[in-house]
């Protein structure tokens, strides 16, 4: 028995995604009248309600990846967290809530791979290369969920929402990092365009993942065919 | 058996006066059921999405019950592949008819294959971004054929771009698949824009020339 569950009232209050807020709150809890010191009832009931969230996303998680997004609904999804839909629902507003949320943590890790792989990389080619690379390792062991994610990108209401969070944002201002290095140490040229190069290139990133979806391409040759992606686009930006 | 708007007709084809004819009767019923639950299915798709139809409504729109609709199709997104289906297929005859007068560089060929490609599409643009999305759903069945896999889209760009070999602006040792699947690429990131920036054909199809020069500059011979 887990000393920081609390009753539902007290779980549910607060509903901010950084913690519970005291001005928001609907439920007072017992041991609030009681008089707890205010400075250690949050900090229990964050507790509580983050492993409350864990658990939501550790079952959406897997259901994404075994019915792929339209597959699994809500209420599969609470009963594989074994909990009610309402404490779902008091958690996250819908199914894209949840999905979003377990993407934004994914791209968190994965612009985190990806920025120390093109540390490792010498010049611009090759620092895009490491870094794809690396993309590719992070999502090979997930890929039914890349497949949800995928999905979720394309359909005309959820896709531009998913494509506009600021984690994608920093996987594109990676990409545009390396090419403006490239630019400072005279390897592109000066036109290199460098807002159109980082869409493409990330686009062509991305174009591979059906490769390893559908077709069981390896990383080795995910790799390869990247490689030459990057080489093309980069071609005309070369100087000299 | 459940009984339909379709149902009288069925009972003519299987008439007892016309025995012979039963079989290929029952056929021909099926195949208007078809047409009938894509027309309705293209209609509601274009009105209020894919993702916002549900079979029920194609079946009440088709005057079909639901269990005809589930004898013909397997799911959702078979609809959605038949309908892209009857789509592409006048697409592709304006391309046969236009690809073999294309002049000029490799790139302007393909600007101009792309220009055909937003002009056609532009009517149904939520309609093909559901299309890409259904690709990676679980609803798909195998014999569908998703957007990036269509073999006839991707040999016309091979062709493309090798007939650049010949006419001197193309690299004879360029990878013709890479190309082709970077072309795609950006052509179905350019497709977002719609929904993303409002864009419209004009504005896409100019988004899509920058980005084809930008992948002919990685084809062009090496100047040795």
């Amino acid at each position: 028995m887990n000393m920081f569950t609390q009753p539902r009232s007290v779980a549910r209050a607060g509903d901010e995604k950084d913690g519970p807020s005291v001005d928001g709150m609907k439920h007072i809890s017992p041991i609030q009248v009681a008089g707890e010191t205010p400075v250690k009832m949050p900090t229990r009931r964050a507790l509580a309600k983050q492993q409350t969230r864990a658990k939501v996303l550790a079952a959406a998680r897997r259901l994404f990846s075994e019915f792929g997004y339209e597959g699994a609904t809500i209420r599969d999804i609470a009963a594989a967290a074994g909990m009610s839909t309402g404490a779902v629902f008091a958690n996250f507003s819908d199914k894209s809530d949840l999905f979003r949320e377990i993407m934004a943590s994914d791209m968190s890790s994965l612009a985190d791979t990806m920025r120390e792989a093109a540390g490792r990389g010498r010049g611009v080619e090759d620092c895009l290369q490491k870094m794809f690379a690396a993309g590719y390792a992070f999502y090979k062991s997930q890929l039914p969920l890349a497949r949800a994610a995928f999905s979720v990108s394309w359909a005309p209401q959820d896709g531009p929402v998913l494509r506009s969070a600021p984690q994608v944002q920093i996987l594109h201002d990676l990409i545009a990092e390396q090419l403006t290095l490239g630019v400072q140490r005279g390897e592109l040229g000066q036109e290199a365009e460098i807002k159109l190069r980082t869409q493409m290139l990330f686009e062509a990133y991305l174009s591979n993942y059906p490769q390893a979806i559908f077709e069981g391409w390896s990383l080795d040759a995910l790799q390869a065919r990247s490689r030459d992606q990057i080489r093309i686009l980069l071609a005309g930006a070369r100087r000299g | 058996m459940p009984v339909d708007a379709a149902e009288p007709r069925r009972i003519l084809a299987r008439s007892p006066r016309r025995p012979a004819e039963a079989a290929g009767g029952r056929h021909a019923q099926k195949e208007a059921t078809r047409t009938r639950v894509v027309d309705a299915a293209r209609e509601l798709f274009d009105t209020q999405g894919y993702q916002g139809t549900t079979i029920r409504e194609i079946a009440r729109h088709a005057g079909v019950s639901v269990g005809s609709v589930f004898t013909c199709y397997a799911s959702k997104g078979e609809i959605l592949s038949e309908v892209m289906e009857g789509r592409l297929a006048g697409f592709y005859a304006e391309l046969d008819r236009v690809v073999p007068h294309l002049r000029g560089s490799t790139a302007d060929r393909l600007r101009s294959i792309y220009a055909i490609f937003f002009a056609v599409e532009e009517p149904g643009t939520k309609l093909f971004l559901s299309h890409i999305a259904a690709a990676y759903d679980w609803t798909l069945p195998p014999g569908a054929k998703p957007y990036g896999r269509n073999e006839r889209i991707r040999e016309l760009l091979a062709e493309t771009i090798a007939k650049g070999i010949a006419a001197g602006d193309v690299d004879p040792n360029a990878d013709l698949e890479g190309f082709v699947e970077l072309l795609i690429a950006a052509y179905a990131w350019t497709y977002q824009m719609v929904v993303t920036d409002g864009a419209d054909a004009k504005t896409m199809s100019e988004t899509m020339d920058r980005q084809i020069g930008l992948i002919a500059d990685g084809f062009r011979p090496r100047a040795s």
